[in-house]
């Protein structure tokens, strides 16, 4: 009540004064002095008691704006007015920039029962809001919004997100230590039960590498879970951390991993009978443990996706496993080497034909544009891997036409050359999976464009009524708002007009208010709606229930940057 | 001037229950099986435009509704069935007016007027507490909803919109 009070105008006082002479005549008598006073102060009191209650003031409303709510304007006005419906005066008026920073205007010039706004800045392109707060003649505070855009409605400014790169680090390592275990050492215990002649060259190597990969799989699937909390390293031991990894697919990958890291140790250490058979179906399980989770595995269609990821992972181990044993064997035992040499020389082609035509489809189905390539991280670290994969190619393409041949036929410097050359390409391999692991933080073009577009919906629920909410998209920027009502108990409720309010206080911005319009599918709808700022709003829905009934509920809502 | 701001303080220090804004009753309070006059102020449009047509819903326990005629308005009743039955005067009602409407009229932004019925208060009427009047006030095809009631607890000045409304006296 009595924030609402205000002084009131000239007319209304004496209003009160004639009022007053009418209803309540104090008799003027100086020897009453005293009861005069404490009349008067009890007269005004009645008065006030009377009277006050009988003043009807107004809100005032809105009338007009310029620039219009919702305009996009060619440049930065140089002031905005407001109309009302009656003369008011201004509490806030505050502009939010595109990027959510504030800029408070304190020079404006009342007109009546308009209000100009000088504005102090020349307004870089996207969407403002102009939110004003003011007090009308009934001493009410009334606010809202007016959001308008130059040149055109911006996407919402990209809130920086804090990186652990502590657990980043840690992740990366894991990861690359997972793929040199299944690749590297699973494809190595591949290459050495049915390539080599001489096993025992780089069967060191292997098993090394095996066991980094043993190591890092579990320790991948902790830092998953912790990466999905968003915890600190410092947590790696928690329970919670592990559950939470028990319940991502990447659990599937681990699993797998292991099984396929075991199989390889057996075929290098286990009975002879078992050799190959356990080798193959460790590169089977290398194949199938990297299709089981990651991006590419996760993108549509999924019966195209994963089967390509397999073949992908299958091959790479191949190639890339028999890289270490061969140059080891080349080093060491030239003239067993040949033979390992002359087999992988034979299938290599095949395989690397099936690798880049796996990866070569992937990629298409990540990126979908090219100028994701440049634009997102994801491509960048695609172009880093072609880069790198363009060098590799080279060097195995100098090896096999150029250096192979003598090499199998005896020549000692071209060995020492092919082995230095092996060397390199082992090195480059390591790059390249150094960079597959960045892919980790990285989703690709196809995963932000499905992120992006994802709504997001919330569910108010009172006694009187419920409300499904959707935003879609859920970000800042041009959306659109669905909303199905129901009463309190799951009934149909057939209201007759629904109004969707949305404010940010913290932002400083007033309500934004947008009737919803109803298409005929059951649920109500706001189009063309403009979101300027992502974070946490208050939505409201007045469903107006009959003509003399309106049900309030509302409910914050998180709306994403991007 | 200093005789205003005194009765302003004692307002403010009173903190009284006056409502400031808005489409109001006159009379505030109104004891419980009586009979009761309303005068609905309507003291400006719908944000400026003028006012065509002001529809009362009438709540439960208030009876025997007779709406004053305005020249220049239509008036109408919507009657219905009461939530159970009242006695007056030795008669048992269990219908009657749920809605008053004065419509086709045409009443400016800067003018202001009083719409007026009369009614009784049932006597079973819960003393003590508010009995609101939700309006509808309609200027052309714009229309202003004087329908909020406050929640338990709420603050009506909370409202943007509050339904004029009484408070009910004990029985006298």
């Amino acid at each position: 009540m009595i924030s609402c009070w205000r002084a009131p105008s000239g007319r209304a006082a004496s209003s009160r004064k004639d009022r007053m002479n009418a209803s309540f005549p104090v008799r003027l008598n100086g020897v009453h002095i005293r009861f005069l006073t404490s009349g008067l102060l009890a007269a005004f009191v009645l008065m006030a008691l009377l009277i006050l209650p009988g003043r009807a003031f107004a809100h005032a409303a809105l009338v007009a704006t310029d620039p219009a709510d919702g305009a996009v304007l060619a440049q930065s006005p140089s002031q905005f007015s407001l109309t009302f419906s009656e003369p008011v005066s201004p509490l806030v008026l505050t502009l939010v920039r595109p990027d959510g920073t504030q800029l408070p205007l304190n020079s404006y010039r009342l007109d009546g029962q308009t209000l100009a706004i000088d504005n102090p800045e020349a307004l870089k392109s996207g969407t403002h809001v102009l939110s004003w707060r003011v007090i009308s003649e009934d001493g009410h505070p009334v606010g809202g919004s007016v959001l308008f855009s130059i040149g055109a409605p911006s996407a919402a400014p990209v809130a920086g997100e804090a990186v652990d790169w502590t657990l980043r680090t840690a992740i990366w390592a894991a990861k690359l230590l997972l793929y040199a275990g299944l690749l590297l050492g699973v494809g190595g215990a591949f290459a050495l039960a049915w390539l080599a002649k001489d096993r025992r060259c780089g069967q060191r190597f292997v098993a090394v590498a095996l066991l980094f990969g043993l190591v890092a799989a579990p320790v991948s699937l902790g830092l998953q879970g912790l990466d999905g909390l968003g915890a600190p390293l410092a947590r790696f031991a928690t329970p919670v951390v592990w559950k939470t990894a028990l319940e991502t697919s990447f659990v599937w990958t681990v699993l797998i991993g292991l099984i396929a890291l075991g199989l390889a140790l057996l075929s290098l250490a286990g009975p002879p009978g078992l050799r190959k058979l356990s080798a193959s179906a460790a590169l089977f399980g290398v194949g199938a443990a990297l299709a089981a989770s990651g991006h590419a595995s996760a993108a549509e269609p999924q019966w195209l996706t994963r089967p390509l990821v397999f073949l992908h992972g299958a091959a790479i181990a191949f190639w890339a496993g028999a890289l270490a044993p061969l140059g080891l064997a080349l080093r060491k035992q030239p003239a067993e080497a040949r033979t390992f040499l002359a087999r992988f020389s034979r299938a290599i082609l095949p395989v690397v034909a099936v690798l880049a035509a796996s990866g070569i489809v992937l990629a298409i189905i990540q990126v979908q544009a090219p100028a994701a390539l440049v634009h997102t991280a994801y491509g960048r670290l695609l172009l880093l891997k072609l880069a790198l994969l363009l060098f590799l190619f080279t060097l195995a393409a100098v090896n096999r036409w150029t250096l192979t041949a003598p090499a199998e036929a005896g020549d000692t410097e071209v060995q020492r050359r092919l082995m230095r050359s092996i060397g390199i390409e082992m090195l480059i391999v390591l790059a390249i999976f150094g960079v597959a692991a960045g892919w980790r933080f990285t989703p690709p073009p196809r995963a932000l464009a499905i992120a992006a577009a994802q709504p997001v919906s919330i569910h108010i629920h009172t006694l009187q009524a419920m409300a499904d909410l959707s935003i879609t998209p859920g970000h800042a920027g041009e959306v659109a708002a669905s909303v199905m009502i129901m009463t309190g108990d799951f009934g149909p409720l057939d209201a007759k007009a629904v109004t969707l309010v949305l404010s940010k206080p913290d932002s400083g911005i007033e309500p934004i208010k947008r009737p919803a319009t109803k298409p005929g599918d059951g649920t109500w709808r706001v189009d063309n709606l403009v979101i300027p700022l992502p974070g946490r709003w208050n939505v409201r829905l007045d469903i107006l229930v009959s003509d003399f009934e309106m049900v309030k509920i509302e409910a914050p809502i998180d709306i994403r940057a991007e | 001037m200093k005789k205003y701001l005194l009765a302003a303080g004692a307002l403010l220090a009173l903190g009284t229950n006056a409502a400031f804004a808005h489409i109001t009753l006159e009379t505030q309070e109104a004891p419980v099986g009586s009979t009761y006059k309303a005068v609905l102020r309507v003291p400006h449009g719908c944000e400026g435009k003028a006012t065509t047509a002001l529809r009362v819903q009438i709540p439960e326990g208030v009876i025997s509704v007779k709406p004053m005629p305005k020249p220049g308005w239509t008036l109408q009743t919507k009657k219905g069935k009461y939530e159970k039955s009242y006695q007056l005067y030795g008669e048992t009602l269990t219908t009657g007016v749920k809605e008053v409407d004065w419509s086709g009229g045409n009443l400016p932004d800067e003018f202001y007027d009083e719409f007026v019925f009369r009614a009784s208060l049932a006597a079973d009427l819960p003393a003590g507490q508010m009995l609101y009047f939700p309006v509808v006030q309609e200027c052309g095809d714009a229309t202003d909803r004087w329908i909020e009631i406050p929640a338990a607890g709420q603050d009506e000045d909370a409202l943007e919109t509050p339904a004029p409304g009484i408070k009910l006296l004990p029985k006298k």
